[in-house]
């Protein structure tokens, strides 16, 4: 019965936790958020397999957490505000070469994080020569430049 | 002009793709507060919310001062803690104390130090008789490790009359 409790309970947590860490977080973007992901895993093991170490309980954690994710993207296949409440949404923070300073704060994002993304996808060298800088879903910049 | 600014970040984008600027500031509002949230849990766990701090550290007397109990009010499932009872009563004396309630049933007693000349089963609890030393004391340490879940009650008296009693809370 507890592995089951366990399961859930830790997916719930991560939940809401990479929910307040917001979509940039960890997306794997230096190398300290991935020594990061794999602390938190580590601390994450203990907690979900307890003190027992069978094949069972490790087998029955596994089913819990995968059919928990199914679940979800059955739910998100119908219903949209669910979608939207576990993925997020896109959001524009360049326009036309200038900077939408607000949501850039909000984002707790600067300049720089654009501009890489922009060398790394586009070989973009100047602001000006955006069209349009997108947060995704996951948390990665997408650049579109201008014709 | 700021103002304008402003308006202009609140609007929803139809291209290139479609936002819905009042769910993100929602989704932004959240993970300032979620950040406020967690900060004050980690200050709660310095103070010890989930044991070992001030918070948790407790230390109780019995009415006369014979039983003195250091134990911690808060445990978690798998860790262990340990409960101090400090006993006075004359010298070089075998001093009887029993320790009731059903805290039995949350916490596994890993190690008691010293080892008890006598113990017996009292109720639901248990009783010992420990040695006390050429001034009456007799100190004994108890090592508890959590393994129920919720409030637990302990109740450790002596057979004249003195006793504790106090709630430990276990975290899953």
């Amino acid at each position: 019965m507890d592995s089951v409790l366990r399961a859930a309970a830790m997916y719930a947590v991560l939940m809401v936790l990479f929910k307040i860490a917001g979509r940039r977080s960890l997306a794997e973007i230096t190398t300290f958020d991935f020594v990061l992901l794999m602390i938190i895993g580590e601390a994450t093991q203990q907690a979900l397999l307890g003190d027992d170490f069978s094949m069972t309980n490790a087998f029955m954690v596994i089913v819990t957490l995968i059919a928990i994710d199914v679940g979800f993207s059955l739910l998100k296949l119908r219903s949209s505000w669910v979608s939207r409440l576990i993925d997020g949404g896109p959001t524009v923070i360049v326009e036309d070469g200038r900077i939408l300073q607000g949501r850039m704060r909000h984002a707790r994002l600067v300049e720089a994080d654009i501009m890489e993304a922009a060398r790394s996808s586009q070989g973009i060298e100047t602001l000006d020569q955006i069209k349009f800088a997108i947060i995704e879903r996951n948390g990665k910049i997408s650049v579109i430049a201008k014709e | 002009m700021a103002d304008q600014r402003e308006q202009d970040d609140h609007r929803s984008r139809q291209f290139p793709v479609r936002e819905d600027m009042a769910f993100q500031h929602k989704v932004w509002r959240f993970e300032r507060v979620g950040w406020y949230v967690l900060v004050l849990l980690m200050i709660l766990t310095l103070l010890g919310l989930f044991s070992r701090g001030p918070l948790s550290s407790r230390d109780a007397q019995s009415a006369d001062g014979s039983i003195g109990v250091e134990y911690e009010r808060f445990h978690r499932n798998g860790s262990t803690n340990p409960l101090v009872i400090r006993l006075q009563g004359s010298p070089n004396a075998v001093l009887e104390v029993e320790l009731d309630g059903d805290w039995l049933e949350g916490f596994d007693v890993q190690d008691v130090q010293p080892q008890p000349v006598r113990s017996a089963a009292a109720g639901q609890g248990l009783k010992v008789w420990v040695q006390a030393d050429q001034q009456g004391r007799a100190n004994l340490h108890l090592s508890l490790l959590g393994e129920g879940l919720g409030t637990y009650q302990s109740r450790i008296a002596t057979p004249n009359g003195a006793e504790v009693s106090f709630n430990q809370f276990i975290f899953p």
